[in-house]
């Protein structure tokens, strides 16, 4: 496989998701590394630089604001656009979402084709 | 005698060590089969992840069968668009979907439970009949399975019965409630014409419903239900109004402001503050020195909204506890 294809953080603590989510990256040519929990998201994403990464909201240990809020602070992950994916359906969550720096955000429960739609376009704009 | 309790003692403990040696079978059976189950999961989960991205995958056996469903069952449950109909269509062709309508009819009442449930996550608008029926199970469990997955297939034709076990209680309240905001603007039909019902709960639903799903194309149907001969439908097509903002429902809802039930009064003013607009003012302020609690202090925090500048002079002026109580809340918001 060549390594010049992107590579996508996927970090979600829930076993279904992560699942779902990297199958369908992966089958439209990403290739994907995992984190479980914030901690390991923000870990996964500074020692990788991924080219895009997919974080769950409500995740252990940090939660998406948090770890994208501390990914916009680092200069190596300043640029990395971040989608969140979250079960929470209030405006303002999604306004939260944007203020922590996030560039998309999906609702829970999600469609893959759109997730995969959505990837494209934010790689394809850069 | 002695002899008598030798043997009892002896029957006694051998039947011990039988039990005990049974129950250890049993579990050791059990977490067997659990094993045996998390290995086939392991096994066919790519072709269920397949099978949400649509692609065709070859038959599996009767034992798998049931593993890759309750995966995809699973899986179900949090994927929405192609991949909803994709595995939707899988459990049609697969027989999935008639099997589990058939056990909607087992005599055991957690089997029917169970593919009540189940049949919501499968997605197939073939269950939507035998669905229905089940709202009218004996058990609560069975219906209120059935109303979740009523509202997860977005049946709005369910969406009268669905009105009816929520305010009958047949089925626990947030999944009903919970099923009839999943139908979303399909129920809209169903719960309009449920306003002109002659059970006064199924009207009070229905109104109240269509504050939360509503248009504001439907302030004229609600604006008839001020003048219901039911308190409870006033006051609820006044939230309802309320939640719509409905502007040219606010000479109504002014009008509400006289109704002779306190509640009525109440809500009226809450609907009014989110409505707005000066005109109601002066009929707050009144309300507001009322001798009725609820709707006095509803009207006093109503002008925040609407004439803060008014609230503002009132305050000063001795119009009563809720006034003054509505100016400290502003002046600490501000």
């Amino acid at each position: 496989m060549p390594e010049d294809r992107p590579l996508v953080l996927v970090a979600d603590d829930d076993d279904d998701i992560r699942s779902l989510v990297i199958f369908r990256l992966e089958r439209s040519g990403y290739r994907t590394v995992v984190a479980r929990d914030g901690d390991e998201a923000l870990a996964v994403a500074l020692e990788r630089r991924p080219d895009l990464a997919v974080l769950d909201v409500m995740m252990p240990k940090l939660d998406g604001y948090e770890v994208t809020r501390r990914l916009r602070r680092e200069d190596a992950t300043r640029a990395m656009p971040v989608i969140l994916l979250t079960a929470r359906v209030q405006d303002a969550d999604v306004a939260r979402g944007f203020e922590s720096g996030a560039d998309d955000y999906i609702r829970k429960p999600f469609s893959p084709q759109e997730l995969c739609a959505r990837v494209q376009a934010i790689l394809g704009r850069r | 005698m002695q002899q008598l309790f030798a043997w009892s003692s002896v029957a006694l403990g051998g039947g011990s060590v039988t039990f005990v040696g049974l129950l250890v079978f049993r579990r050791i059976r059990l977490y067997r089969l659990e094993v045996e189950r998390q290995e086939a999961e392991r096994r066919l989960e790519p072709l269920a992840l397949a099978l949400v991205n649509g692609e065709e995958i070859e038959a599996v056996d009767a034992r798998d069968a049931g593993v890759l469903a309750g995966l995809l069952s699973r899986y179900a449950r949090q994927v929405t668009g192609d991949s909803s109909s994709a595995l939707a269509g899988y459990f049609e062709r697969s027989g999935g979907v008639e099997r589990e309508v058939a056990a909607l009819g087992d005599r055991r009442a957690w089997r029917r439970a169970a593919a009540a449930y189940l049949l919501g996550d499968m997605g197939s608008e073939w269950a939507v009949g035998a669905l229905r029926d089940a709202l009218c199970d004996g058990s609560r469990d069975v219906r209120t399975a059935a109303a979740r997955s009523l509202g997860r297939l977005r049946a709005s034709a369910a969406a009268e019965e669905l009105v009816g076990v929520f305010v009958t209680a047949e089925v626990a309240h947030g999944v009903a409630g919970q099923a009839l905001l999943g139908l979303g603007s399909a129920a809209l039909p169903a719960l309009r014409g449920l306003t002109g019902s002659d059970d006064p709960r199924l009207r009070e639903a229905a109104v109240e419903l269509l504050g939360l799903l509503g248009e504001a194309a439907d302030s004229p149907l609600l604006v008839a239900r001020l003048r219901d001969s039911a308190a409870e439908v006033r006051a609820s097509a006044a939230r309802a109004l309320g939640r719509l903002a409905a502007e040219d429902a606010a000479a109504a809802v002014r009008a509400a402001l006289d109704d002779r039930i306190p509640f009525v009064r109440a809500a009226a003013a809450r609907a009014l503050g989110e409505i707005g607009g000066r005109d109601a003012a002066p009929a707050l302020l009144a309300l507001a020195r009322s001798d009725h609690y609820d709707a006095a202090q509803a009207a006093a925090r109503a002008l925040v909204r609407v004439d803060p500048t008014l609230l503002a002079a009132a305050g000063h002026e001795g119009f009563g506890p809720h006034v003054s109580e509505a100016v400290d809340r502003a002046a600490i918001r501000s």
